[in-house]
């Protein structure tokens, strides 16, 4: 009887930003919850904060693996949330993205769809989909309807993705995609540009650095947090039909601008001084401007909690904290 | 002083439709064309042995080497020792229905493999010419005619993979300043299509029944609209494309529309037949999602290429039945088609 109302979730790219978060949410909600982890470490990372979570360490570049734990742990939800999340690293290494980013989503459907052809039993599927499938679009801010036109290997993968999700919905899966844009938190890497204001601005503001080194401060992306952006993945899921959903804040803010409010959290005024421009940073092609409308998300009773300032705020006061505590780690 | 002014080409899925027309022309027009395929132990050079050569025959200007789009490695190191003009990736799992069992195959060979190819030759600085084999079933669901400005709306794997495979090409092209071009080629066939393709799979049942050594044909879908042009006039274009003056993308079709049902009737007509006594219905052909029309307008090609179709559909199907008759009168020997002049 219980067995018909179980939910079990798999979470790949568990120890990542989103996550952990996600892993933490489910199972606070009562779901079973396994996670795939590319490494030993990242699935002992991610038990410490989760210690409920089940780890299947994988990679899901491997079909073989990917299979076997689907086929094992009989899902109800799945969220595919692997792979490089660094649209720089996608110009480095464009085949291998588009290998765990494009090829690893169709291996995770395929297996959801093999287990729900041979249980009976539906698998709802969330893909961690992302604005820059959007590409260089002249719209002012993009919606489900907008067409796909990704200006990077990184946007062309998860283009792929996309599209895969679509084939497997038509096919009769619950197989939905969040379109996310840019979300933050402190538990952004540092290789990522938000967090690496926030914690230089935070070293700065404490004499322990002198210069942020940034690339092109003038693009502009809608930053929401974290947290909020989970939340939106659970609700979507939860929806009666599957569908694609922008989740995005809606308002475009430049990295500019997220570098003046940093400063300024730390009573900085002359932020020029401490910063350089590298052009070497800038990219071979980068969207200038993404900002999403999340009409459809909010008819689903989604709302951001976070606005931009109070973003920017609790990154920069995150690093704050992790540096007056020098001898633990963050 | 002339050996420097051969120019050099990789082909590949040289063993398919395309890649032996492509090879034909390319070897017409004085190139050195080097095909690239994939290792078997069953034999799969059958539509290219009659131009092959012997390597060590003096003179000889297509060589094969083994080689497979899911190994970039062997990729790079290829492209470095042949240090082409020209490359045409013209190799996928190319089947549409076979996609929805292999999607991740299809995703590695026919998405993949482009930026595969286009890695290769971003790392070795090439001064390369790159055709992409885009596909008309791209489009999928967005209602026709199409052209190089539609949206896509793929409908398979297949279609993914291909749209992933345009992106990226364009991506090198507007990023690196390769000269990258997609053909957004419509269907287009031959007596070489593959046995299960549904034009051929049409054909090859007519000369058989007309022959009688066979009475029915099951077929999935009769309402499907396609445009269907000649290969070899496609293969044409897709050269053309890399002579033009700048990378661009282009639709290559007839801009005319037939369902499989006409093509089924052509085909019996011409051997003087009746199809609807012959077609039975096997629900095992229908693909999980159809695309229902694909109409291509190739007005850009005929601008700036000065490409235009002459084979439409009816003579098509009568250019394929002849040839599977006359293949089944040779059975036991190999029948190699002449391409038809324009």
């Amino acid at each position: 009887m219980a067995e018909t109302h179980r939910n079990v979730s798999f979470v790949t790219g568990a120890n990542g930003q989103d996550g952990t978060y996600l892993v933490e949410r489910l199972a606070k909600d009562g779901h079973v919850v396994h996670a795939l982890c590319r490494s030993v470490a990242g699935g002992h990372a991610l038990e410490s904060i989760v210690p409920s979570v089940i780890v299947h360490v994988g990679d899901i570049a491997d079909g073989e693996t990917v299979h076997r734990v689907v086929g094992d742990i009989e899902p109800t939800h799945i969220y595919n949330l692997a792979g490089n999340t660094s649209v720089a690293r996608s110009w480095e290494f464009p085949a291998e993205t588009a290998e765990v980013l494009g090829v690893g989503a169709v291996r995770l459907l395929e297996a959801a769809w093999r287990l729900q052809e041979t249980t009976g039993v539906p698998v709802r599927f969330l893909q961690a989909s992302s604005a820059e499938i959007f590409g260089e679009n002249e719209e002012g801010r993009q919606s489900e309807q907008t067409l796909l036109a990704p200006v990077t290997p990184y946007g062309a993968a998860k283009a792929f993705a996309h599209q895969m999700v679509g084939v497997y919905r038509s096919r009769g899966m619950h197989a939905s995609a969040a379109i996310l844009y840019n979300h933050e938190s402190p538990r952004r890497p540092r290789s990522f540009v938000a967090r690496k204001i926030a914690s230089e601005v935070a070293s700065i503001s404490l004499g322990r650095s002198t210069t942020l080194v940034l690339g092109n401060i003038d693009v502009y992306r809608d930053w929401g947090f974290a947290p909020d952006y989970v939340d939106a993945m659970i609700r979507i899921t939860a929806q009666p039909t599957a569908s694609d959903f922008v989740v995005a804040t809606g308002e475009a803010h430049s990295v500019r601008e997220f570098v003046i409010e940093a400063f300024a959290h730390v009573g900085i005024g002359d932020w020029e001084r401490h910063v350089t421009i590298d052009p070497d940073l800038y990219r071979p092609a980068d969207p200038r401007r993404l900002v999403g409308d999340p009409q459809r998300l909010h008819s689903i009773g989604w709302r951001p909690t976070v606005d931009f300032p109070s973003l920017v705020r609790l990154m920069v006061d995150s690093d704050l904290a992790a540096l007056r505590r020098p001898a633990t780690a963050e | 002083m002339t050996a420097t002014q051969v120019k050099k080409a990789i082909v590949t899925g040289i063993t398919g439709q395309d890649g032996s027309y492509l090879a034909e022309l390319l070897l017409s027009k004085g190139y050195e064309v080097h095909g690239l395929i994939r290792r078997s132990s069953t034999f799969n050079t059958d539509r290219i042995d009659h131009i092959y050569q012997d390597p060590h025959t003096p003179n000889a200007r297509l060589f094969l080497h083994y080689s497979d789009l899911t190994d970039g490695s062997r990729l790079v190191t290829l492209l470095d020792e042949i240090q082409p003009d020209e490359v045409y990736n013209l190799g996928a799992q190319s089947h549409v229905r076979v996609s929805f069992d292999e999607p991740e195959y299809t995703g590695d060979v026919t998405g993949l493999g482009t930026v595969r190819l286009l890695e290769a030759i971003r790392a070795l600085g090439l001064d390369t010419r790159f055709y992409q084999a885009s596909s008309s079933e791209m489009f999928g669901a967005t209602p026709p005619p199409q052209n190089e400005e539609t949206p896509f709306y793929p409908r398979s794997p297949y279609g993914v993979a291909k749209v992933y495979s345009y992106w990226i090409t364009r991506n090198y092209r507007e990023a690196y300043g390769i000269f990258a071009t997609n053909g957004i080629l419509f269907n287009h066939e031959s007596p070489r299509r593959g046995d299960t393709f549904v034009t051929r799979k049409i054909t090859r049942a007519v000369a058989r029944i007309a022959a009688g050594v066979q009475s029915e044909l099951y077929m999935g879908n009769l309402d499907s609209v396609r445009d269907w042009g000649y290969a070899p006039e496609y293969v044409e274009a897709m050269w053309r494309m890399l002579q033009h003056d700048s990378p661009e993308d282009f639709v290559v079709a007839t801009n005319t529309a037939y369902t499989v049902k006409d093509f089924l009737q052509l085909s019996f007509e011409h051997v003087g037949l009746d199809w609807e006594k012959y077609v039975k219905f096997d629900e095992r052909y229908l693909r999980p999602t159809e695309v229902d029309s694909l109409i291509g307008d190739p007005s850009k090609a005929k601008d700036l290429l000065g490409w235009e179709p002459r084979v439409l559909t009816p003579r098509l199907a009568a250019i394929m039945v002849d040839a599977d008759i006359k293949a089944l009168e040779l059975e036991g020997s190999r029948y190699v088609d002449v391409v038809e002049s324009s």
